[in-house]
């Protein structure tokens, strides 16, 4: 009898406990809902901190999706491929720059002589399980990029939604 | 004896609920800062940790709010030792991926540095005040 009644009891407060976890995280939802809305659509480029004297703590790569890296084609925005050098000869997203991660030094050092601090930079890698491509966003903000952003899906999303691929030598 | 036993609860109800109080705050306050402590982990897609950094710090404040005021002590507790169990968990997938993180538990934005070996103990630490809350937390009857 005892026993059935700390089990109905434990049952009720799990319930409670997940009601409360419900609860606080629609506060959550609502109070940052602006800031997830503009996430989770990829409309954050206009809204992260801009200025090239941000202190860099401050400042995080944001997502960007495939729609908009297609939108941005052509435009001032520069496309970095944090993958290696071979997948990169393989096949890499038109106009992209190579930067694989581990030649950091020398690679963001080269790219600081030539590109602007003010240029937009999309850093992708190989898709959604790979994290070479916030690793580099996070080198490259803090060596003085503040339009830094992540394009997540990466190289194998946008082949396999079959758009252009270029084949070069890096 | 039994007076001893109350002592314990009520302190260690306090400094659980005053710790997950002031955990959920600063994390609260800068959400992005967060948000990147998350990223490090490497364990889900990069948009989802804007989801977790945006919903945690108030299910953290809210579960130390209820202890703070012993309301709903009990599930309060289940919470607090359920969210903590999983950044255990978390802390273990980094060091046997020999990440080199900070834990982000406390200050997000990444001011001093605590190890995944120093926040795991930490952790258990935490776990034992939730076992003592948990025991000493008078039952609802019915």
């Amino acid at each position: 009898m005892s026993k059935k009644f700390n089990n109905r009891n434990l049952w009720r407060e799990l319930k409670l406990a997940l009601l409360i976890f419900l609860l606080a995280s629609a506060v959550g939802l609502a109070v940052n809902s602006q800031m997830l809305w503009r996430v989770l659509s990829g409309q954050s480029l206009n809204t992260v901190p801009v200025g090239v004297d941000d202190p860099v703590d401050m400042i995080l790569p944001l997502p960007v999706e495939l729609a908009e890296v297609r939108e941005l084609q052509g435009s001032t925005t520069l496309l970095i491929d944090a993958r290696s050098r071979e997948a990169f000869a393989e096949g890499h997203l038109p106009g992209a720059r190579s930067l694989p991660r581990g030649e950091e030094v020398s690679g963001v050092g080269a790219l600081l002589a030539e590109v602007p601090l003010s240029t937009p930079l999309i850093v992708y890698c190989s898709g959604y399980d790979c994290n070479d491509s916030f690793e580099l966003a996070e080198g490259l903000i803090a060596a003085g990029y503040r339009q830094v952003r992540i394009y997540e899906g990466g190289f194998p999303e946008w082949r396999d939604a079959g758009l252009p691929v270029e084949r070069a030598q890096p | 004896m039994i007076r001893f036993q109350s002592m314990c609860y009520q302190v260690s109800r306090l400094l659980l609920g005053g710790l997950f109080c002031y955990a959920g705050l600063v994390k609260a306050l800068d959400v992005v800062a967060f948000t990147g402590s998350v990223a490090n982990y490497q364990l889900l897609p990069y948009q989802l940790n804007f989801l977790v950094a945006a919903l945690l710090p108030y299910v953290e404040m809210t579960a130390g709010l209820l202890l703070l005021f012993g309301r709903q002590v009990r599930p309060a507790v289940l919470l607090i030792a359920g969210m903590n169990a999983v950044f255990m968990i978390a802390l273990l997938s980094v060091i046997l991926r020999g990440l080199d993180i900070d834990c982000g538990c406390f200050r997000p934005a990444g001011e001093g540095h605590t190890s995944a070996q120093m926040a795991l103990v930490r952790d258990a630490g935490i776990m034992l005040l939730a076992l003592v809350t948990w025991f000493g937390a008078p039952r609802r009857n019915g």
